[in-house]
């Protein structure tokens, strides 16, 4: 058993790009939430990440195996720190563009459509391999709840507290 | 028949936390969950998985059963206990609420042995509940973190 990596190839260092630009992109912009709102975010994505892989990924269901092998390994930590990101970019444009009631689908719709094209590209550079009969279209329904559920809390958290830092 | 019984109990705790008052705000409970699911998840999975010193059922209904324990009674067990850890003056009060919280979770633990929901193949009760108090002090120390970060904030601005 190899805690790091099975092969250090092509996957590992995609999710080292991967983790480069997003976690760059994400200290390039402007941060506009408050610090716990920020650390929110990014906590709700990683636990998203975690929580969808090890329950449909592993065990008895096993839809899909990360980096190679069925094993933990350093990288497949390095890919749920991925999400952290993510989850924090969907938010932060969910409220630079004001969505509301008549726009919240089609945003919603639009990044599943992101979400669903990366799970995609993660199978060609070798990041997950799906098995088990499970099929990319599957992943719709998961990022569609996902995405839902993480619009649906932050309305829930914006109704209670000022999210924002005070300009 | 574990599906049943891990479900019930999932939907107890579930509905005590919606009932008790709450002495955590909404981001603070939300960091408890988040946190302690990260931990509950990866722990198991190393433990089972990986080290495969407990074997889990291989029935997928009792497999349900121990998702739910692993995945929502855990870190909702943990809010429970800490907004009612919060709530409590004295120490001794703390000390009862903790050393409540940690044998639900092993009553819970006995019980996913009896339903054989898991087999201990090289793992001892005792190991579990090193880990459920570990897991119940991690909680308080995230809490208190997070609290004083939000107070820090509140100050500087």
């Amino acid at each position: 058993m190899n805690f790091l990596w099975e092969t250090f190839d092509k996957n590992e260092i995609s999710i080292l790009i991967l983790m480069t630009i997003a976690y760059a992109f994400f200290f390039v912009l402007p941060f506009k939430f408050k610090r716990e709102i920020t650390w929110l975010l990014m906590m709700l994505g990683f636990t998203i990440g975690v929580f969808f892989d090890f329950t449909i990924g592993g065990g008895l269901i096993d839809f899909f195996t990360l980096n190679d092998t069925n094993n933990y390994e350093l990288f497949d930590f390095c890919y749920y720190l991925i999400f952290a990101p993510f989850s924090y970019f969907f938010i932060y444009f969910y409220d630079m563009f004001n969505i509301h009631k008549k726009t919240f689908i089609f945003y919603i719709l639009l990044w599943v459509i992101v979400g669903v094209s990366m799970q995609w590209a993660f199978t060609k550079l070798g990041i997950v391999e799906f098995q088990n009969g499970y099929k990319i279209p599957f992943s719709f329904a998961v990022f569609l709840t996902t995405q839902t559920f993480t619009a649906l809390y932050f309305e829930l958290i914006q109704s209670r507290y000022r999210v924002l830092k005070k300009s | 028949m574990a599906f049943t019984v891990f479900f019930v109990c999932a939907w107890l705790i579930v509905s005590i936390f919606t009932i008790i008052p709450k002495r955590l705000t909404i981001i603070e409970n939300s960091f408890i969950f988040l946190t302690t699911s990260v931990i509950s998840i990866n722990w198991t999975w190393i433990i089972n998985e990986e080290l495969k010193y407990v074997k889990i059922t291989e029935d997928p209904t009792n497999y349900a059963g121990f998702l739910f324990f692993r995945s929502v009674i855990i870190p909702t067990l943990l809010m429970v206990q800490l907004n009612i850890y919060s709530a409590s003056s004295s120490t001794m009060k703390k000390g009862l609420v903790i050393a409540a919280s940690v044998l639900c979770l092993l009553l819970l633990t006995i019980l996913s042995r009896v339903l054989e929901v898991s087999t201990y193949k090289d793992w001892s009760l005792v190991f579990d509940v090193v880990y459920y108090v570990f897991l119940h002090f991690i909680s308080i120390g995230v809490w208190r973190l997070i609290r004083k970060s939000t107070h820090n904030e509140v100050k500087h601005s």
